[in-house]
């Protein structure tokens, strides 16, 4: 019997934004429930990025933004993925972003946005409730 | 109108549940642990101190060991310094904030740089572009601390500048060169730098601060205040920002700790002594949820402090003992999920510190989950500081805690908890050793995971996070703040515009001086304001120190060295 396709999942950290404690705890919580996760590290590019995705065929990236760039950088991923053919790809999020922030960016074709005090398990969830369907 | 079912739903949806009611009614904590884990017993009696001695083991405040204060009458003499971080938009930006919290009853002025500034770039390098001002404020050059420092005596005031990075060197000889142009004499500035880079690494800055340049420069700082302005602290080794990491308590004061002994060391190795620059040491703190593990906390480091600088460094006088220190509530405590209770956790961590004794406050906003503070958000956070200091009687008595069962027995066991992280620290060949290895990140990730889960599984209970949540907020009350784009715009066109017209002969030879006292180990302070004054940027100033060390010039690796 084929083994079923792992989810893969690119965890990414854009701009100059240093706060990774979370993404590095998301990263960890993806890979226990059992999806492979490749994490960016600091200091990416969106370009970069979406070079990533490309190479690694994931099924998913996720941004995590606590510096307020939110607004300027979701977007510009967004087109870039389009641009790419990618614009299929699931994107998710998370870090300090106010509510009508988190509305508009769905908006724009963002998946969900997820805070601080969310639950692990409600990103993972998340993650299998949309790319499982498919 | 509605129909019975939808009727029969909302009648539904508003019954009470009587069994869940009655069980609220019996029900009993789930954990006799501390936030960090201590097991606590139901109550501490004299049995407790059998064989200790007061005066060996705590001593009255202003007295060796300082368990109870560094100052005999603590509060009686002053109050803390009500003093809130601000750092927003552009240079002019962040000086409005500072006049609004300063007329509102603040009491120090105290500045917060943006990851720019942190990273050392300047408003026009491509990185910078997008994400000036959004933490904090980018300063770029000297006009630029001009226009922040605009029409504030700082011959009078206490200034907080808030760069941690190997840019505190930067920061230094730009709030100098402008202090000097004024007419200023350095000698009677008051105020603090931060300039711990190396704990900075953990934030997100290894680019712009690898060991050796963050000894190198964190310490040329040091050494260069403690020599030409006896009345600033040239250093507050940031606790605090290793706290939100996910550590505990004691570590959180182990780790810092064994950072704060690299700068001591090095300073000392240049031929300073401990009694010149003891004095001038300060240290940033997290204060966090539990009330007594906090005070237990710092009256733990107090003491630790006080034996390390007379014992192991020998130390003697009194202030060199003196763990002196700012308290930051912890910012990681709050949750954007029912956003107004984080105005309840930041006054109990706020009366945490002042009863530790805290010679500095900062209070996070409720709001920080969701953005920067908005002015109503600080004006808040400064009114939580003073309803503490005027109407709730904490501030009369040093050290009320002290003497009570629990608080001394606690105050021990993280102090024994300290002495074991610090020892097994030594083991990994030292803190240097601990940090190079990375022994310390792993650390720092092992403890992140478990506190996400102690909540995922419910052992941590975060009101509006796993218990009593509710429909998540659609609005942040009292709005959010937003950055201004032209403010980034203005600064990033305002930076071009002064390397065009500058004048580049002079400033040249300003750099080239730069470039070898960094090179020949000189220290880099007076080079620094010499070319800050010619106009040099916080780029370039950076870039020359950089490459001097052996580094690349732009820690992006993207921008050349124009000299």
């Amino acid at each position: 019997m084929q083994e079923k396709r792992k989810i893969r999942i690119l965890l990414a950290k854009p701009g100059l934004d240093g706060h990774d404690r979370g993404i590095k705890v998301v990263a960890r919580a993806l890979r226990d429930a059992g999806m492979e996760v490749i994490y960016s590290g600091l200091h990416q590019t969106p370009e970069q990025i979406v070079n990533t995705a490309l190479q690694e065929g994931v099924d998913g990236i996720g941004l995590s933004i606590l510096s307020g760039a939110h607004n300027t950088i979701f977007p510009k991923m967004m087109a870039l993925l389009k641009e790419k053919g990618l614009s299929d790809l699931l994107v998710f999020g998370g870090g300090t972003i106010p509510p009508k922030d988190r509305e508009r960016l769905k908006t724009m074709g963002v998946g969900e946005i997820f805070t601080s005090g969310t639950d692990t398990r409600d990103i993972v969830n998340y993650i299998k409730g949309v790319l499982e369907k498919v | 109108m509605c129909s019975v079912d939808e009727l029969e739903e909302l009648e539904k949806g508003t019954e009470v549940d009587w069994d869940s009611y009655l069980k609220a009614y019996y029900e009993k904590p789930r954990s006799a642990k501390t936030w960090s884990g201590f097991d606590v017993r139901e109550i501490y009696t004299p049995k407790e101190r059998v064989g200790k001695d007061y005066d060996e083991t705590i001593g009255d405040a202003g007295k060796y060991p300082f368990t109870r204060g560094i100052h005999g009458n603590m509060f009686r003499g002053r109050y803390w310094t009500r003093r809130e971080v601000i750092g927003i938009g552009s240079p002019a930006d962040t000086h409005e904030r500072v006049k609004v919290l300063a007329d509102h009853g603040g009491s120090g002025l105290n500045t917060i740089a943006d990851i720019t500034y942190e990273m050392g770039l300047d408003a026009d390098h491509p990185w910078a572009m997008n994400e000036v001002g959004l933490t904090g404020v980018n300063i770029s050059h000297i006009r630029d601390m001009a226009t922040l420092t605009e029409g504030i005596p700082l011959d009078k005031v206490s200034w907080s500048l808030i760069t941690a990075s190997t840019v505190a060197s930067v920061t230094m000889a730009q709030y100098i060169a402008v202090a000097q142009n004024r007419g200023y004499d350095i000698r009677g500035l008051r105020g603090s730098v931060q300039n711990d880079p190396i704990h900075f690494r953990y934030c997100g800055f290894r680019p712009a601060c690898p060991l050796d340049l963050s000894i190198r420069l964190g310490c040329d700082v040091m050494e260069y205040c403690t020599r030409n302005m006896p009345k600033w602290y040239y250093t507050t080794v940031n606790l605090y920002d290793l706290r939100e990491q996910g550590i505990t308590a004691p570590q959180e004061v182990a780790f810092g700790f064994g950072i704060a002994m690299i700068y001591v060391d090095e300073l000392i190795r240049r031929g300073l002594s401990i009694d010149e620059f003891g004095p001038r040491f300060t240290f940033y703190v997290s204060c966090h949820t539990d009330l007594f593990e906090e005070v237990a906390k710092i009256r733990a480091a107090r003491r630790l402090w006080a034996r390390l600088m007379k014992e192991k460094y020998g130390a003697k006088d009194p202030r060199s003992m003196q763990f002196r220190f700012a308290v930051h509530t912890a910012g990681c405590s709050l949750v954007p999920q029912q956003p107004l209770n984080n105005i309840v956790r930041i006054s109990y961590e706020a009366l945490a510190a002042v009863l530790s004794g805290v010679q500095s406050l900062h209070c996070c906003s409720y709001d920080e989950p969701m953005c920067l503070p908005t002015e109503k958000g600080h004006l808040q956070a400064l009114r939580t500081q003073q309803i503490l200091a005027y109407e709730t009687g904490v501030c009369n008595v040093a050290d009320p805690l002290g003497g009570s069962y629990f608080v001394e027995e606690l105050t021990d066991r993280i102090e024994e908890e300290v002495l074991k992280i610090m020892k097994q620290v030594e083991e990994v060949g030292g803190m240097k050793e601990a940090i190079r290895t990375e022994w310390l990140d792993r650390e720092f990730e092992k403890e992140a995971l478990k506190r996400q889960k102690e909540i995922d599984q419910g052992e941590r209970l975060v009101v509006g996070v796993n218990i009593f949540s509710t429909e998540p907020e659609t609005e942040t009350p009292l709005g959010v703040q937003r950055i201004p784009s032209e403010s980034a715009r203005t600064q990033i066109e305002e930076t071009k515009e002064l390397k065009r017209t500058r004048d580049k002969c002079r400033l040249k030879d300003r750099m080239k001086q730069l470039r070898e006292d960094a090179e020949e180990g000189r220290n880099v302070l007076p080079a620094m304001i010499e070319a800050t004054k010619t106009f040099a940027t916080t780029g370039e100033l950076m870039g020359t120190v950089r490459m001097a060390m052996g580094y690349s010039y732009d820690p992006m690796e993207i921008i050349e060295c124009s000299f």
